[in-house]
């Protein structure tokens, strides 16, 4: 198994009385989509696993090593979480997809591919003239959304974590999102965990469900 | 040049009560709710001023190294629990900290002045490095307060770049350099400015303060150049180093922001 986390208890809402335990598992080149109502704790779950915030109990393993036998730091460059909002740094949109490269682990491991850039950013329909020199904080919704994945997926994770990524696409842009997701699981110690309400994941090749009920 | 001070009398500073009745007049045709506080500092202002001249007195007379770095010492924790009082947006700041960061600049700029520049003797003189360190202690206090506070409000409201970082696998440090950056700038900033306009639109208090002892303008003009900038270099460095102590504080053992950063404030 590529990733899997076991019995993670976390506690949810108001006075933080209700608590969850979940586990779940993916293998590689697959998805797991979390489904649940809103604040059932998807989200939350998500950023227990990019080790954004501490759980209560449980354990989370990348390929079968502990979650605490490797640093935060390291962690989070491997198990990469993109949160529901994009966010996005000042600067242009060229800028925005190096940033992540200022961090001395990425440094050490891979350096920014402005090539590879390009080719996600046109696989995901944002090669427009002068895109790249665009102020980042001038882009549309969806314009943001498609910017942060690109990034992400330059980052060079093993586990993509993704908060309702195609929540602000539409029809062309979603598929083209959906189609970069499922070419970029095709190569090997690849997977993804997915947090969605519609009913998208048809675009994807091998999925399964993981359900949080509130 | 006459040097002698004008001393003021018990009845003539009785006649202080009349500046009292102004600002108390204002304060209650206006109703602005601060008779009581302004009573009270009135007070307040009396009896400590007096008992600090009556404990400089005796600590000027003794003159004794240990007796003068036990009374900066304490002036460096009187000075470090007020500064973490005056930040609004920081929870639970343990005063120790603030206390460490006072203590180095203080001591670091504080010598450097007493040592090299007025060199008294012997160098330790209590009748200069009492007044000099409380100085810097006077400002270094407001500027790392300023630093701590800015530090904190800044990280609540730039969470989400913070986090964005960490997940590129940023180290605490890499994901806060810039707001740290900032932090240290908040508190600087006041004095970099008085910098710029000292003489100009006011005297300072100390440089008044000579010259109506009865010194030459030139002469606490140079005292003041002097007391200027090492409070500049010990603003930058309490800065540094209280923020240097604080920045980890807001993350946890995973090196991820701290629940109460990322909670609405209470």
């Amino acid at each position: 198994m590529l990733f899997n986390f076991n019995n993670l208890r976390y506690s949810l809402g108001m006075e933080r009385k209700r608590e969850v335990a979940v586990s779940g598992s993916v293998a590689g080149g697959e998805v797991l989509v979390v489904r649940g109502p809103s604040g059932a704790g998807k989200s939350t779950l998500l950023r227990i696993l990019a080790r954004l915030q501490p759980c209560i109990g449980g354990e989370a393993f990348l390929k079968g090593r502990s979650w605490r036998e490797i640093p935060g730091t390291e962690w989070r460059s491997e198990v990469h979480y993109v949160a529901q909002k994009p966010v996005l740094f000042d600067g242009t949109v060229a800028d925005n997809l190096a940033l992540p490269f200022e961090s001395r682990m990425l440094r050490g491991k891979k350096t920014f591919d402005l090539e590879r850039a390009k080719v996600y950013l046109e696989k995901l329909l944002l090669s427009q003239p002068g895109f790249l020199r665009q102020d980042a904080r001038t882009l549309s919704g969806g314009e943001a959304a498609r910017l942060v994945f690109a990034r992400a997926l330059l980052v060079g994770p093993s586990v993509l974590l993704l908060d309702e990524p195609a929540a602000p696409l539409d029809g062309k842009s979603r598929e083209a999102f959906y189609g970069v997701l499922s070419g970029w699981l095709n190569a090997s110690g690849r997977a993804a965990v997915l947090v969605s309400h519609d009913g998208d994941y048809k675009y994807l090749g091998r999925f399964s469900f993981l359900d949080i009920t509130a | 040049m006459d040097s002698s001070i004008i001393p003021i009398s018990n009845l003539q500073l009785a006649f202080t009560v009349l500046l009292v009745l102004i600002a108390g007049g204002i304060s209650s045709f206006l109703r602005l709710g601060l008779l009581g506080a302004l009573v009270w500092g009135t007070v307040r202002t009396f009896v400590q001023l007096t008992l600090v001249g009556y404990a400089l007195v005796y600590i000027f007379r003794s003159n004794n190294f240990w007796l003068v770095v036990a009374v900066i010492t304490l002036m460096c924790y009187v000075a470090a629990k007020t500064a973490v009082k005056r930040t609004p947006n920081v929870p639970d700041y343990p005063t120790v900290l603030a206390f460490l960061s006072l203590l180095a600049s203080t001591y670091l700029a504080g010598s450097i002045v007493t040592v090299l520049i007025i060199s008294p003797d012997p160098w330790y003189s209590a009748r200069i490095v009492v007044p000099i360190f409380g100085m810097i202690l006077g400002n270094t206090m407001n500027g790392i307060a300023l630093s701590l506070d800015r530090l904190y409000s800044e990280v609540r409201s730039r969470a989400a770049e913070i986090e964005a970082r960490l997940t590129f696998g940023a180290t605490p440090w890499e994901a806060v350099r810039s707001t740290v950056r900032e932090a240290v700038r908040a508190g600087m900033t006041p004095t970099i400015n008085s910098l710029m306009v000292v003489g100009l639109v006011s005297l300072p208090g100390m440089m008044t303060g000579q010259i109506l002892g009865g010194a030459d303008p030139r002469d606490a003009v140079r005292y003041q150049i002097v007391v200027m900038l090492m409070i500049t270099a010990a603003v930058a460095t309490g800065c540094l180093i209280l923020v240097g102590l604080s920045y980890q504080k807001l993350f946890n053992r995973d090196g991820a922001l701290q629940s109460f950063v990322l909670q609405s404030r209470k």
